[in-house]
C-alpha cells in the first residue's frame, strides 16, 4: 500500500489521523515529499477536515455525537446549552443568541441494542419522520443529539416528541419517549 | 514564458541542481518554482505533526529558506534527492520547534524577511454552504463518523470506542462517507 503510486486515499487519511505504524509513516513521507499528486490529494483531505470543523462551529449541521465530542467542542471554545432527559421525560428548552449549540442527552436502557431508530411524533400522534441507525453509546445508555443550531435559532415555539426504537432483525421494541417544549429565547 | 514551461517540465532534483549551479547569482525563476512545489508538502507535514496553522507556516519558511540558501552555497551533496533533504530538515525543525528552541524571529534574523520573494498559495477553502448540504445528505451514522473524526482529528480506535463500534467498521464507514462527500462537493464546484 505504502509503495503504491498514487497513494490510496485511505492511506493518506490514515496518515493524517496518525493511524499508520512508524515504519509506514516514514515510508509514506519519503514518497510524499517527491509526489505532487499525493500533495494535492492530502490537501483535499485537510480542506475537507477544515470544512467539517467550520460546519460544526458555525452551526450549519445537526448530528448525533459522543460525550467526548461534546468535550472537544467545549475545549474549542464553543458555548453549549445542555439538557438531559430520562425515558418518559419532557423538558422546556431554548437556544440563546450566544449559544453555539444545544446538546440533548437522551438517556435510555441501550444494553444489548444493535440498531436504534428514532421517530418524530406529531402532537396528533402521527409519525412525521423516522431516522434509522442512530449512533449511541450503549455503555453510558445515552444518545447525544445536537439539532442544527442555525435552523433552531430561526424557529418559533414548538413541541417535539421523539420515540426511540430498538430494532433487531424484523422486530421492534419501544425504548422510550421524550418531549421537547421549545421556545425561542 | 518559454522558460517557465521548461522549468515546470524539470523534476525537483533537476531544479535543485540548476539552483546549485547558479551559485551566488541566484536563478530566481528556478528557486520560485522549487519553492512553489515544496511549500505545500512542508506545510502539510507541519500541520500533521504540529496541528497548528501558524507553526506550519513557520516551518515552511524555516525549512525552505534554509534549503535554498544551502543549494545556492552548494552545501547539499545530492541535489537530485532534494525531497529527502527537505523531509529530514522538516523532521529536525519540528523537533526543535517542539523543544521551543526554534523561533520565527531567529529565522528572520538569519535570512532577513525575504519570504515575500516566494509565493505559495494555501489550498482554497471549500464552499461552506455546499459542504453543509453534503454533510446533511449523509446517513446519521456516516455524518457522526465524519464529524467525530475530523472535528478534532480522532483516529478510528477513538471514534469506534465512542460509538460502540469496531475501528474496522469506522474505517469502512469513513471511507464510504468521504467518497460520497467528495463526489457531492465536486459536483457543486462544477456547477455554474
Amino acid at each position: 500500500m505504502i509503495g503504491t503510486h498514487p497513494m490510496p486515499l485511505a492511506t493518506l487519511i490514515g496518515y493524517w489521523l496518525g493511524e499508520l505504524s512508524a515504519a509506514d509513516e516514514a515510508a509514506l513521507e519519503e514518497h510524499f515529499f517527491g509526489c505532487e499528486e499525493c500533495t494535492t490529494q492530502l490537501e483535499g483531505v485537510v480542506s475537507l477536515a477544515a470544512g467539517v470543523r467550520e460546519a460544526v462551529s458555525d452551526g450549519s449541521i445537526g448530528m448525533f455525537v459522543s460525550t467526548a465530542f461534546v468535550d472537544a467542542m467545549k475545549a474549542a471554545g464553543l458555548r453549549l446549552r445542555e439538557y438531559r432527559l430520562e425515558p418518559g421525560g419532557s423538558v422546556n428548552c431554548t437556544i440563546g443568541a450566544d449559544d453555539d449549540a444545544v446538546v440533548s442527552r437522551i438517556m435510555a436502557p441501550l444494553a444489548g441494542v444493535e440498531r436504534l431508530d428514532i421517530e418524530r411524533i406529531s402532537s396528533a400522534g402521527d409519525v412525521q419522520s423516522r431516522v434509522t441507525d442512530v449512533p449511541f453509546d450503549a455503555n453510558s445508555g445515552e444518545v447525544v443529539m445536537i439539532p442544527p443550531p442555525r435552523e433552531l435559532k430561526a424557529m418559533s415555539a414548538f413541541t417535539l416528541e421523539l420515540r426511540l426504537i430498538a430494532v433487531h432483525e424484523s422486530q421492534e421494541r419501544d425504548v422510550g419517549r421524550y418531549t421537547f417544549n421549545h421556545a425561542p429565547s | 514564458m518559454l522558460d517557465d514551461q521548461r522549468l515546470s517540465a524539470l523534476d525537483d532534483g533537476a531544479l535543485a541542481r540548476r539552483i546549485t549551479e547558479a551559485g551566488r547569482a541566484p536563478d530566481s525563476a528556478a528557486e520560485s518554482e522549487l519553492y512553489r512545489r515544496l511549500a505545500p508538502r512542508v506545510r502539510l507535514y507541519g500541520l500533521r505533526h504540529l496541528r497548528d496553522r501558524h507553526g506550519a507556516a513557520d516551518l515552511v519558511q524555516s525549512v525552505l529558506l534554509m534549503t535554498l540558501e544551502r543549494l545556492r552555497a552548494g552545501r547539499i551533496r545530492e541535489p537530485e534527492r532534494i525531497g529527502s533533504f527537505v523531509l529530514g530538515s522538516c523532521r529536525m525543525t519540528v523537533l526543535e520547534m517542539r523543544r521551543g528552541t526554534r523561533r520565527r524571529e531567529a529565522l528572520l534574523e538569519t535570512f532577513g524577511d525575504v519570504t515575500a520573494t516566494f509565493e505559495s498559495s494555501e489550498p482554497g477553502l471549500l464552499d461552506g454552504d455546499r459542504l453543509a448540504r453534503c454533510l446533511e445528505a449523509l446517513s446519521e451514522r456516516e455524518r457522526s463518523v465524519v464529524v467525530l473524526t475530523f472535528f478534532a482529528d480522532r483516529n478510528a480506535d477513538d471514534v469506534g470506542a465512542e460509538l460502540s463500534i469496531s475501528s474496522g467498521n469506522v474505517r469502512v464507514i469513513r471511507h464510504r462517507a468521504l467518497s460520497r462527500l467528495r463526489a457531492c462537493v465536486d459536483v457543486g464546484e462544477g456547477a455554474p
